[in-house]
């Protein structure tokens, strides 16, 4: 675990995988994963995709929850290109009642902090669309620098839609301490959802 | 086959993919890739080979479509293709290697990529065609914006080359921006650099 300010860092175990069967559907994920087809992951869909971030050595999958141990998302690494030593950053919310809090921002803060300061990264890419109002808010508030929109670039929802692209360098992060101490981050006060019921295959095979 | 005024642009056969391993260890891929130092045998060229292969047959029409360029005389001079298409998206990354230095801004490269272009908008019906390349390539950069390209996002330090950062440029164009070739042909004289080649004059 690596402990945030509103939220910690954990490792994507079977009880967040049960969560990222939901998750995966919905909103949040797609506009994380802007290239891919909208199309409905099955729980083996789900499992695979976890298999194959567990053993992608240039990329990573992690869940984050908040300080009361409530899953609220993931953030991702990937593409990580060692020459350069840069990776594109993605985070999403999954439980969809966190969209836009201050819980999302401290994991895409710690994100940065896992590249820059444990992973020796030089550079972040990251991805929002121009009408994601909250994505753009979270990137702008990291310190992420605006370097273009690639017009017209993917279909969505019945539209040819831009890109808005981002990027930062190591040489603009001041730590992870000193960004938060500027940030005033405040807690939602969600309560906790009810926690899924892991599945017990035994039993279930039982009937 | 596409035919220009310099260049055809041909199956990516035999002729390219004995050149391959030159090509690969050469400058030109230096530029084309951002600054990387290529050390390639000749087995590792003819296992990437395999594995394109294999890839474009599982594919099936999802993959790219890649080409080589020659000259009207038949010298394979490299490549020009579109090294990723997204069907459900409709934009096409193109991705280009001249492989000869001495083939370098003679207009070569321009015939290869209108032709290109030509085949990406009018035969896949894409909407949009992008490239990367780096602010050490100035040559490129000429290219896209006499091609009608616009410059859309300038990655920092994103590419290093030589121990020195450079930025990553994306370069668009979208199908209503096209002039077409033979109005940018016109326009870049490329017909009278044709003739001036045949007549031996350059």
């Amino acid at each position: 675990m690596i402990e945030g300010t509103l939220v910690d860092f954990v490792p994507f175990e079977d009880d967040f995988a049960i969560y990222l069967e939901t998750w995966m559907n919905e909103e949040a994920w797609f506009r994380a994963h802007l290239w891919e087809r909208r199309e409905p992951h099955t729980e083996h869909d789900v499992k695979k995709y976890i298999e194959r971030m567990e053993k992608d050595e240039h990329g990573a999958l992690i869940g984050f929850q908040a300080k009361n141990g409530d899953p609220i998302g993931a953030v991702i690494f990937d593409h990580e290109w060692p020459r350069v030593r840069k990776a594109e950053a993605r985070f999403f919310a999954g439980d969809s009642r966190y969209e836009g809090s201050d819980e999302v921002l401290d994991a895409l803060l710690m994100l940065v902090r896992y590249c820059f300061e444990t992973r020796n990264l030089h550079r972040l890419d990251a991805v929002a669309l121009p009408f994601d109002e909250a994505k753009l808010d979270h990137l702008r508030r990291a310190g992420f620098v605006h370097e273009g929109t690639l017009r017209q670039h993917i279909r969505w929802d019945g539209d040819y839609v831009d890109m808005e692209m981002f990027g930062l360098l190591d040489s603009e992060w001041p730590g992870y301490t000193a960004k938060v101490a500027g940030l005033d981050l405040q807690p939602s006060g969600l309560e906790p959802k009810p926690r899924l019921e892991k599945k017990d295959e035994k039993k279930d095979g039982a009937g | 086959m596409l035919e220009g005024l310099l260049v055809d642009l041909v199956p990516y056969g035999k002729a390219f993919l004995d050149l391959d391993h030159r090509w690969m260890n050469h400058e030109a891929s230096f530029w084309s890739s951002g600054g990387e130092r290529h050390f390639m045998s000749q087995a590792m060229i003819a296992a990437r080979h395999a594995q394109w292969a294999e890839e474009r047959e599982r594919a099936g029409g999802g993959a790219g479509v890649g080409f080589g360029v020659q000259t009207k005389d038949g010298k394979p001079l490299g490549y020009f293709g579109i090294n990723w298409l997204s069907a459900h998206h409709r934009v096409a990354m193109l991705g280009a290697k001249i492989g000869e230095p001495q083939y370098w801004g003679g207009g070569y490269g321009t015939d290869a990529l209108l032709l290109l272009l030509d085949y990406t908008f009018d035969w896949l019906d894409v909407r949009k065609a992008w490239l990367m390349t780096t602010s050490m390539n100035a040559r490129v950069m000429r290219q896209m914006e006499k091609a009608g390209f616009r410059l859309e996002v300038r990655q920092r330090q994103s590419a290093l080359a030589d121990g020195v950062w450079y930025d990553w440029l994306a370069y668009g164009l979208l199908r209503e921006e096209w002039p077409g070739r033979a109005a940018l042909v016109e326009q870049l004289g490329l017909r009278e650099r044709a003739a001036a080649l045949e007549s031996g004059t350059k």
